[in-house]
């Protein structure tokens, strides 16, 4: 390989000191600007996260009360409601629903819910209809990439 | 017996003109690299949406160097001129020795064309867009102290700067070469063509390579930095993160790195204005456009331009065995230091946080965050480091586009 004609690209202009330099002057600012560029960013992120956390956990409470008598939208249905107090009363499970189906759909309630305050299942039922083939498409659609 | 003169002439023509007479030894070397390339593109499938047209753009260019060649003017005399049926009117004209001469114009190659959305660093913040549609920030902003991680998986692109300049590369050329270990192509592509555009077809190919090799390179070097404790802890789970917040990223983030370091406003702006297509959720056409039709167009044109411009006299060369070889060290680096502030970060945290999370630090989306995944599962099979792996992930992304900011900023 004939290795000679690259000396344009590689033409060593540059002394050792300034090579030195150089370096530390590209590796401080770097380092400083991207450091303090993204320590900005977490302390507005951890700003502004928990204006809007503390926002809209004033609200959550009362759209609580108005969202429960949803019916006709997942199959099936499930209907809670976070309470202080944890009493074991069993949920209103409609029949054809199996227990295995309950313990499911309760452990993702658990999971998806804040997990400081309990939650009960009140019931479970199934919705009337099953979804249509478009409403499936759309699903699909926006779920493929996970 | 005149035709069958005519006849030969003609045969001659399209053998001299053929490659067999014009071509140079390097462009049969690189047909053979282009060859592997494919090979590996889509046998073993690295990266094949980018391997394949960059290896299909090196095979054009090496086959036939003209599909790359720039407009340019030729000096035609009236007869030639006549000869060719070009009209002298309306061509400018000169006299040399007493002999007129036209400026004709000559069109470049089809490649040249399309590579001046390269050049003109239009293709990589179109890519961006694309690439903010798809991504979910909610992890980076239910723990933004992952950023720190996305920071630190930079270090390695001014280490390698380093290395780069006492290698004798000039200031432009080392900033180019050291953005390799940010592990972002279209970052990598768009700061080469503004500092050191000759170089672009290593350094893009380099880039690349290396992170389809993420899954190779990266284990080892997580393995070596952590002890099988670090690498066991099993973080707590995110907090959800409301849809208001995910809106409000976005313009917050191009809002504070516009005004701070505007030089990485085309990758920071185009990025967060795909992802508020995502999270605005009133612009879905747009969103899917952009993730799908546009960037796909885009990946395309810029695949096949960064591989044309790796042609034989080009890349056969002492630089491109530097540049790969300071590509693989920046790299190296940043996994390291991504890794080493994770481990800051589970000393500091008392344990809470999981070092291996830092290796996905370099960008490499989502590739880095699943050797995060791979590399705790290997040690504790019920640890799903995923979501947490890819805060550090996208706040990669935002990290390089600051490092590459801050480049071009210095030596560009």
């Amino acid at each position: 390989m004939n290795f000679a004609n690259i000396t344009p690209i590689l033409a060593d202009t540059m002394t050792l000191a300034e090579k030195s330099i150089s370096s530390a002057k590209v590796i401080l600012t770097g380092f400083v600007v991207v450091f303090v560029v993204l320590f900005l960013l977490i302390f507005i992120i951890n700003i502004y996260g928990a204006i809007i956390q503390k926002a809209t956990q004033g609200g959550k409470k009362k759209k609580e009360k108005i969202s429960e008598p949803e019916k006709n939208s997942a199959t099936p249905s499930v209907v809670s409601r976070n309470t202080a107090s944890a009493s074991a009363s069993a949920p209103n499970v409609q029949n054809g629903i199996s227990e295995e189906v309950v313990a499911v759909i309760t452990a993702a309630v658990a999971a998806s819910s804040d997990s400081s305050s309990r939650t009960r299942i009140k019931s479970i039922k199934k919705s009337d209809g099953s979804r249509s083939a478009w409403a499936n498409a759309g699903i699909l659609d926006n779920t493929r990439p996970f | 017996m005149e035709i069958l003169q005519g006849f030969v002439d003609a045969v001659v023509g399209i053998v001299r003109s053929s490659g067999i007479f014009t071509l140079q030894w390097e462009n049969y070397v690189m047909i053979g690299i282009s060859i592997i390339l494919l090979y590996l593109a889509i046998k073993k499938q690295y990266e094949p949406l980018l391997l394949l047209p960059i290896a299909f753009g090196m095979l054009l260019v090496n086959l036939y160097p003209a599909i790359m060649a720039a407009p340019s003017t030729e000096l035609l005399t009236a007869e030639q001129c006549a000869a060719k049926d070009i009209a002298t009117s309306g061509h400018a004209s000169m006299i040399i020795d007493g002999v007129t001469y036209y400026e004709n114009p000559t069109y470049g190659g089809l490649l040249y064309y399309l590579y001046q959305g390269v050049k003109l660093g239009i293709y990589p913040p179109l890519i961006f867009l694309g690439i903010g549609c798809m991504t979910d920030f909610g992890p980076l902003i239910a723990n933004p102290k992952s950023l720190i991680l996305g920071a630190a998986a930079q270090i390695g692109i001014f280490l390698t700067f380093t290395g780069a300049v006492f290698l004798g590369f000039t200031e432009a050329e080392a900033g180019a070469i050291g953005i390799i270990g940010g592990a972002d192509g279209p970052t990598a592509i768009y700061v080469t063509t503004k500092l050191a555009p000759h170089l672009l077809g290593s350094i893009a190919i380099a880039a690349y390579s290396y992170m389809a090799l993420v899954p190779i390179i990266q284990p080892p070097i997580m393995k070596a930095l952590t002890t099988k404790k670090e690498r066991s802890v099993v973080m707590e789970q995110l907090r959800p993160v409301s849809k208001l917040e995910k809106i409000m990223f976005p313009v917050i983030v191009v809002i504070l790195i516009a005004i701070f370091l505007p030089d990485a406003a085309p990758l920071v702006g185009m990025l967060m204005l795909g992802n508020l297509f995502k999270e605005s959720g009133v612009v879905e056409r747009l969103c899917k456009t952009a993730q799908n039709e546009l960037m796909n167009i885009i990946t395309i044109f810029l695949g096949t331009t960064v591989g044309a411009t790796a042609s034989g006299q080009n890349f056969l060369t002492l630089a491109t065995i530097k540049i790969i070889v300071l590509g693989l060290i920046a790299f190296c680096l940043g996994t390291a230091f991504g890794v080493l502030f994770g481990k800051i970060m589970y000393k500091l945290t008392g344990g809470k946080v999981n070092p291996l999370i830092g290796s996905a630090g370099v960008s490499a989306v989502p590739m880095a965050a699943r050797v995060s995944q791979k590399v705790g599962q290997q040690e504790n099979p019920g640890n799903f480091l995923l979501m947490h792996a890819m805060g550090p992930n996208v706040a990669g992304v935002i990290g390089s586009a600051v490092a590459a900011g801050v480049l071009l900023n210095v030596v560009g």
